[in-house]
This record gives C-alpha cells, sequence and structure tokens, in this order.
C-alpha cells in the first residue's frame, strides 16, 4: 500500500516538473528498457498544477517559526547512500550488490562530487608499498569504475598496470559512475539536499530531503553518510569536530596544447595546472583560503572572488607570448571544500597508528601512500573510524569520517573515498541483512564480503 | 736474584690485569650498544676523563663546566705516579702494545726523532686561549671513544667512517711501534710534563732544603742546557704555532658553513672544539647528525646536520648531554628548542604547492607551527611561509618536503648571505669520500 503510495507521489513530482509521463515511469521505477523510444510529444504544454502541501513558516513574534507538519514519504530503501561523490558512489554500488535495496541521494546532477564537480580529476594514492613492492590498493569498486573509465578512448592518463594515480576525463567518470549505479539497480535520486534526519530515539530511520518539490522524506533502515560535511550525522546529533581548511576552486584552460607553455612559466605563471587525457586541456588548482566550508556567505564570496581572479589571470595569460590561444574552458561547478566536519567515532584512526603499520582485525580498508610517503605500507583503516560513538543506523565514508588532524590529508583524497564508501556501504548491506545496528555487524563477515568484492585488506 | 725476578713477573702480571681492567671499563662505558647497558650520557665520560680535553675546553671557552671534574682523577694520577696513566690506564697504549708485542720486530728506527707531543699540546693550548684548541682531536681517549660510537646500530658507513681515528694509530704502530706513545700522543705529553713539574717541584722542597747542594754542579750540565735551550725555542715556536693556527682556523670558514647540533658553538670555534668523539652522532634518536667528511678542513669530520631522513626532534636535547669539550652546549630542552640551528627557507620554483599541487607536508609537520600558507602574492602560486621568529631549524620541513632532487624546503646556515654557493667551500676531502 505504502509503495503504491510513494510512486503515485513521485509520478506527480516528475510530472510537474515537465517531464513526459513514459520517461518518468522508466527513470523512477527503474524499468529502464532501452528499446522503448518515447513517444514525439508536444512541448511548452499547459498541465494542470500539482497540488503541494503547504506548510509555510509564519513570522510570531519576531521569530521565523515552522509549523509542525507530516511529510510525504517519498522513498523507503534498505540502505541510503546520502552523496554522490567518490565515497558514496562506491557505497551505494557496493551495498547494492550485496544483495540490499539501495537509494543514492546527490545534491547536484552527477555522480563523482568534487571528482567531476570539482575537477580534482587527479586520482590518489591508489598504491601502497606492500612488503616492499607498490600494490594498488583501490581495489574492488573503486578500480572497476577506472578501469572502466580507462576503455573509454582518451579518458585516463597514467592507467596502466602497475601505474598509480590516474587523471581522468570528468565527463566520461559521470557517464560510467551512471552505468554502474544503474547495473547495481541502485535507485538514483539527484537534486535534492539533506535538510534533516529522521529520527527514532536514538536511531537514524531516514532523512529529510529539500528539492524543487518540497519537503519530502526518504526512510531507511541503515543511513550511510558520505556527504562530505557529514550533514547527516550532525543533523542526528552525532558527536563531531569541525576543521578550517583552504576553500578553492579549480578551473580547465583549453587550447593549452596550442601554448607555449615554458614561454608562459618564464613569464611568472609558475601553476599551469596539471594534464589531462585530452592533451588540449589541463585543470589548475586554485587553493584559496583557509576558511569554514560550511558558512555559506563565505563561500558565496568565495566563488566570486575565485571565478574573478581566474578571468583576470586568464586575461594576463593571453596578453602574454605563447598564450594567446588559450581560453577558459570551464570554471568548476562545485567549489572545492577540502574538509569541514569530522566524525568523533568509536575508534579514532590517528596518525601514530596509521603510521605503525599495524592491521588491527577491524581493518576494512588499506589507504595508499604518496608523495614522500611513497615508499610506506599502506595504512589500515579500521571499521570504528566510521561508526559514531552513540548514532545508531548510521555509517560514515569519505573525507568526514572519525580522523585525527593530520590524516585528514589522507582521508580526503578520492581513491581513500572510493576505498572507505567501499566499506561502509557493505557494512550498511550487512547490517540490514543481520538485522543489528551497524556497530554490531560481524567484522569477520564484513571482511570476507570485501574481500569478495575484491577489496585489499593487507 | 730470583726474587727480583719474581717480584718483577709479578708487578707486570698485576700491571697487566689493571690495564686490561682499565680497558674493559673504558669499553663498558663508551660501548653504544643495547638499550640495556648504562645511560647514553654516560657516553660522555670516556672522552672527558682526558685532562687534555678538560684542559683545551676550558681554555677556549673560558669556563670550567662541572664535567672538568671528571678529569680530575686522571689528573693526579699524571702527577703522582709517573706516566701513571699510559702505563695504568690508557686503552690506546695498551692496545699498540699488545699489537707490537705480537710482532717479532721492534725496531725502533723513529727514535731519534723530535717530540712532538709537548709542541702538540702547547700548541693546543695556545690556540685555545684564542678559542680554537688546534688538536684537541688528538686525545686518545676521544679517538677511542669515536672508535666505540662509530659501532652503534644499525651500523652506518659514515659513522665507522668517524671512528678510524683508532685504526689509523694502529696501523702508525704497525710501521713505527712506540712512536705514538712516545713522541705524538699529546696527552701522553702533558702527563710527562706533568710529571716534570712533579719533580721541580720536589727538587725545589729538596733543595730548599739542602741549599746550593751537590745535584746543582753536575757534569752533563751543559749538554743539559743544549738541550733544554733547543727544546724551549721549539715549545716556544709551537706555542707561536698554535696560536697563528688558531687564527688561521677561525678566519677558515667560508659563507657555507654547515649546519651544527643545536648548542653548537661558533662556527670559528666549532672546528676546534669538537674532539670527533661521535658522542652527539651516537645519542642521536634521529640519526640526523653526521661527521662532515666533505667539510672544510679546519673542521673536518666535525659533527654537521643532515635532514634528509629525519629532524631534530622538539622533545629530545641528547647530544647536549654528551659533548665532553663544550663544542656542544649543555642545554636544556627548553633552551634548545629556542636555539637556531638555522632557519627554513623556501625555494618557490620548485614548491609543489606553488606549482598548484595538494602538498602541504611541511606546513603540518613542523612542530612549532612556524609555517603557514601564503595566498597573498599569487593565490594560484600559494607557498609555505617561514615565521623566522618561530622557526628554529629544526628541519622537519626539509625531511618531509617531497621535491627532489633538491627539497623545496630547507634549512640553511643563519649567517649565510645567499643560498646560491651551497657546498663549494668544503670540497677539499668532500671529492676524495663521496665522488670515489
Amino acid at each position: 500500500m505504502k509503495a503504491t503510495l510513494t510512486r503515485r507521489r513521485l509520478l506527480k513530482l516528475l510530472t510537474a516538473a515537465g517531464l513526459g509521463a513514459p520517461f518518468a515511469t522508466r527513470v523512477v521505477a527503474d524499468e529502464a528498457d532501452a528499446s522503448i523510444q518515447s513517444a514525439p510529444s508536444p512541448e511548452n504544454i499547459v498541465v494542470p498544477v500539482s497540488p503541494r502541501d503547504r506548510y509555510p513558516a509564519v513570522l510570531s513574534r519576531g521569530r521565523v517559526i515552522q509549523p509542525r507538519r507530516p511529510l510525504a514519504v517519498m522513498h523507503e530503501t534498505d540502505v541510503l547512500v546520502v552523496g554522490g561523490g567518490p565515497a558514496g558512489f562506491a557505497a551505494a554500488v557496493a551495498a547494492a550488490r550485496a544483495g540490499s535495496k539501495t537509494a543514492l541521494i546527490e545534491r547536484y546532477g552527477y555522480l563523482g562530487g568534487l571528482w567531476t564537480g570539482g575537477l580534482v580529476l587527479l586520482v590518489y594514492p591508489t598504491h601502497a608499498t606492500e612488503k616492499g613492492v607498490r600494490t594498488k590498493v583501490v581495489r574492488g569498486v573503486g578500480d572497476e569504475l577506472l578501469e572502466r573509465i580507462a576503455r573509454y578512448p582518451d579518458a585516463a592518463t597514467n592507467h596502466a598496470a602497475g601505474k598509480p594515480d590516474p587523471t581522468t576525463d570528468p565527463e566520461i567518470t559521470k557517464l560510467v559512475m551512471d552505468q554502474m549505479v544503474r547495473e547495481a539497480d541502485v535507485t538514483m535520486i539527484f537534486h535534492c539536499w539533506v535538510a534533516d534526519v529522521v529520527m527514532d530515539g536514538n536511531a537514524v530511520r531516514g532523512v529529510v530531503i529539500e528539492s524543487k518539490a518540497g519537503r519530502q522524506a526518504i526512510l531507511s533502515k541503515v543511513v550511510v553518510d558520505a556527504s562530505g560535511d557529514g550533514d547527516v550525522f550532525a543533523a542526528g546529533g552525532a558527536e563531531h569536530e569541525q576543521r578550517l581548511h583552504a576553500v578553492g576552486l579549480v578551473h580547465r584552460l583549453g587550447n593549452a596544447d596550442r601554448a607555449d607553455l615554458d614561454a608562459l612559466r618564464a613569464a611568472g605563471f609558475k601553476n599551469l595546472g596539471e594534464i589531462e587525457p585530452q592533451p588540449s586541456v589541463r585543470w589548475i588548482n586554485l587553493r584559496g583560503p583557509s576558511t569554514d566550508g560550511l558558512d555559506i556567505a563565505e563561500l558565496s564570496r568565495l566563488e566570486i572572488e575565485h571565478r574573478r581572479s581566474i578571468w583576470q589571470r586568464m586575461e594576463r595569460i593571453r596578453q602574454s607570448s605563447g598564450g594567446d590561444k588559450v581560453f577558459l574552458l570551464q570554471t568548476a561547478p562545485q567549489i572545492g571544500v577540502r574538509i569541514t566536519r569530522l566524525l568523533a567515532a568509536t575508534r579514532q584512526l590517528t596518525e601514530a597508528e596509521a603510521r605503525s603499520g599495524v592491521r588491527p582485525a577491524d581493518t576494512i580498508a588499506v589507504g595508499g601512500t604518496y608523495g614522500p610517503g611513497a615508499d610506506n605500507p599502506g595504512f589500515a583503516i579500521p571499521y570504528g573510524a566510521l561508526v559514531p560513538k552513540k548514532l545508531d543506523n548510521l555509517i560514515a565514508a569519505g573525507r568526514c569520517i572519525g580522523v585525527d588532524t593530520p590524516m585528514v590529508e589522507d582521508m580526503r583524497l578520492i581513491a581513500t573515498c572510493l576505498l572507505t564508501g567501499h566499506a561502509a556501504g557493505v557494512a550498511a548491506a550487512l547490517a540490514v541483512e543481520e538485522g543489528c545496528r551497524p556497530r554490531d555487524v560481524d567484522i569477520l563477515r564484513l571482511r570476507q564480503i570485501l574481500l569478495h568484492q575484491g577489496a585489499f585488506l593487507g | 736474584m730470583a726474587a727480583t725476578k719474581l717480584r718483577n713477573v709479578r708487578s707486570r702480571l698485576r700491571r697487566r690485569l689493571i690495564r686490561w681492567s682499565a680497558f674493559a671499563a673504558a669499553v663498558a662505558l663508551g660501548w653504544p650498544g643495547s638499550s640495556e647497558g648504562p645511560p647514553e650520557c654516560a657516553a660522555v665520560v670516556l672522552p672527558a676523563l682526558s685532562p687534555f680535553v678538560a684542559l683545551g675546553s676550558a681554555l677556549s671557552i673560558r669556563s670550567v663546566g662541572i664535567l672538568a671534574l671528571l678529569a680530575l682523577p686522571l689528573f693526579l694520577l699524571a702527577w703522582s705516579v709517573r706516566c701513571g696513566f699510559c702505563r695504568f690506564a690508557c686503552p690506546v697504549g695498551l692496545l699498540q702494545d699488545t699489537l707490537t708485542s705480537l710482532r717479532s720486530v721492534r725496531r725502533r728506527h723513529w727514535i731519534g726523532a723530535p717530540a712532538i707531543g709537548p709542541c702538540l699540546l702547547i700548541a693546543t693550548a695556545t690556540g685555545a686561549v684564542l678559542g680554537h684548541p688546534l688538536f684537541l682531536w688528538l686525545d686518545p681517549l676521544a679517538l677511542f671513544a669515536a672508535w666505540l660510537n662509530a659501532w652503534r646500530t644499525p651500523i652506518a658507513w659514515i659513522a665507522v667512517a668517524g671512528g678510524l681515528g683508532l685504526p689509523a694509530l694502529l696501523i702508525v704502530e704497525l710501521f713505527w711501534p712506540g712512536l705514538w706513545c712516545a713522541r705524538i700522543c699529546p696527552l701522553g705529553a702533558g702527563q710527562r710534563m706533568l710529571w716534570q713539574g712533579h719533580r721541580l717541584v720536589v727538587r725545589l722542597i729538596r733543595g730548599r732544603m739542602h741549599y746550593a747542594g751537590p745535584e746543582t754542579s753536575c757534569g752533563a750540565d751543559s749538554s743539559g742546557t743544549v738541550l733544554l735551550a733547543r727544546r724551549s725555542r721549539r715549545h716556544f715556536l709551537a706555542a707561536g704555532a698554535g696560536v697563528v693556527g688558531a687564527a688561521v682556523c677561525r678566519g677558515a670558514y667560508g659563507p657555507s658553513t654547515p649546519l651544527r647540533p643545536p648548542g653548537a658553538a661558533s662556527e670559528e670555534q666549532f672546528g676546534g672544539l669538537c674532539v670527533r668523539c661521535g658522542n652527539c652522532a651516537r645519542v642521536c634518536p634521529s640519526r640526523i647528525i653526521h661527521p662532515d667528511v666533505a667539510g672544510r678542513w679546519s673542521a673536518w669530520m666535525a659533527p654537521r646536520l643532515d635532514f634528509t631522513h629525519d629532524y631534530c626532534r622538539e622533545d629530545c636535547h641528547r647530544c647536549n648531554a654528551v659533548c665532553p669539550s663544550g663544542a656542544i652546549a649543555r642545554l636544556s630542552l627548553a633552551e634548545k628548542s629556542r636555539r637556531v640551528i638555522g632557519l627554513a627557507r623556501l625555494d618557490p620554483d620548485t614548491c609543489l604547492m606553488a606549482l598548484g599541487r595538494e602538498c602541504n607536508a611541511c606546513v603540518r609537520v613542523c612542530p612549532y607551527k612556524a609555517i603557514a600558507v601564503d595566498n597573498t602574492l599569487d593565490p594560484f602560486s600559494p607557498r609555505p611561509r617561514v615565521d623566522l621568529d618561530r622557526c628554529n631549524g629544526c628541519g622537519a620541513c626539509e625531511s618531509v618536503c617531497p621535491t627532489r632532487p633538491e627539497r623545496a624546503m630547507r634549512v640553511r646556515p643563519v649567517d649565510r648571505e645567499t643560498g646560491d654557493q651551497a657546498e663549494t667551500q668544503g670540497a677539499f676531502f668532500g671529492a676524495f669520500w663521496f665522488e670515489g
């Protein structure tokens, strides 16, 4: 009964959004069939306005009061993954493959988060030096993704057997992520923000989302918080810390192959970015000042300031000899917030522990090493670093898991997010299957399933 | 007759027993072995026992520390017993005598050679007055300690190189048995001078007792006077050489002064004050102190810091506790952390952060929070900026800087004007050791 209601609501919502009914059915009910062609339909037609629950906030004695209101349940699932970045993507695919009914919600209209939307195209660290040998640690879901991206022409550089840290094309990355999510039978819901959590005592039972269709609820047995900023665990009242870090904006240089980069460097443009699979394009990192990535006033200011300084520099490049052909291809759709909230986990991973080389029994991933530490073995990530101290039914993944300040620099990297996401997804599916709290998941089985899915656990 | 022989044998046996016990004690004191052994600060004892080191150090730094007390027993021994140290306590002498006793040929071709030891001693003393004791490093106890310290584990060739003084002496002993002890060793010379002083005092006392006694008019007087005159002229020249040498050595340091351990004496003094015993390198938990094999001649083999693999830890001041000669000052942990080894300086042309990469290794690792990211100059090339008031040159940033072959972040000596002429001055012995 409830499920019928959900579908009807969804149909309504998507009709209202101006999509054709057959298309909506296909996407929402996930009954995709490429052979069905949508019938030609007239554009710009008048449809009846879809009725919408209205509970506007009211001013009451100078304070804005939101009235008590029932929320429509848009969707119900076993595992709900919040955030479609590298961690959320890996979590959703892994949970679905482990047999759970899985949904993935994402605030933008594509997967990949800062990888594709932030244009941070270098995937590292994918390798660590295990027993003296450079070993791939990103295996399983993440590795499959990279492999499939690399099959496309001009989609990945540096991607060959034994080669660490590829750079991928953002559009093909989005495309392959879409494919994998669909193949795994994950219900994909774009264009919604998590506004709050649905609590049942100390346990999270779902999230409240906000979108063009208004405020709705999604119910689930376990939530994976891969929002990057810990939006879900913060809303759920889990203990956490907060960090300031540089907030920047990546942009891309077009016609880079027609520019004289050495001349530009000599002219003082030190940072001419990194290579991309397309030789005509380079992506340029703008680190930005250290600030609070949760403060939208600050983020708004930086968006404007960064775009201004990018354009200014671009003009100077074009006026310099060797740079007249280049153009500003794109600034990243997503501003580059590096770290904000950090979960206070049941087992905080410290740098000392990570560097000790110890592989505890609850190791659910081995993080890669790079740069000056490239010769070091990978560091073990314990399951406890993903689990909040008190809050139940929630597993964190990605950069916001429970680590100390120095480890942030490792946890926030794409390759490591793919690893923690993979583990969080499997753990969530296992908690659903065993009918237990995520903190009580059988670690042995968790590791078994991870290994079965191809993960590297040292 | 037989009784005398027996007494001789017995006294020789007793002497041998004492010598080997002293040798064993010296090895036990200085051996850089396990953690169960004596505490590491005991390493300071062996070289500090030498009155020669104590004298040179006290004259140079113009203060007498508590370490000088350690030299008192040997001083008294040398004063009261003729050649007391050489005959009973010197581990180097024992090794040399043992080596010689194994050989059949014991000819002493060098017997006519002049005694250099007193000259070395005098030159060192006069040099020390100028702040640069010239031959302090020839102290046999320091050489012995350096040899022991070379065997710290894990064994590194550069540490072993620092301990090669003793093997060199033994090779000298193979070709010229007894030469070192009788003619060169400045500690032995000092001891003999002490004994002469003792005799002089005794004679003076006796002389006062029998005023103008028959001993004053001796038959061999004229040749004795000639000898004495020749010797005193030689000693006078040595004293002058010491002064000149010290002045030359103090002036002979260029713009590329190497990084020294925290609390090291000024560069113009350091090469002289340091006895090259290797204690500081031995106790350093980071293994960043190495003998400066590429150093300039006047400070050759003196310790220098190398931040390639590690840095001077903020929780450690062990090298400050083990220097026997005061080349590295005895500092508390708080004093040491304020002492500036050098200053970190960035090469913005190779710095990864300035090239737009996600590297902030130096910012993260700085134990003194002296490095911050500077976005102001060019937001596309932010760079680590060193707060010179906080930086003490511990090298943590340099040790983690990922750029190769040269680190973008390097600790430079404070007094160097520009970073350009790095390591050109000190190539004197360097080519021999490094490029070989």
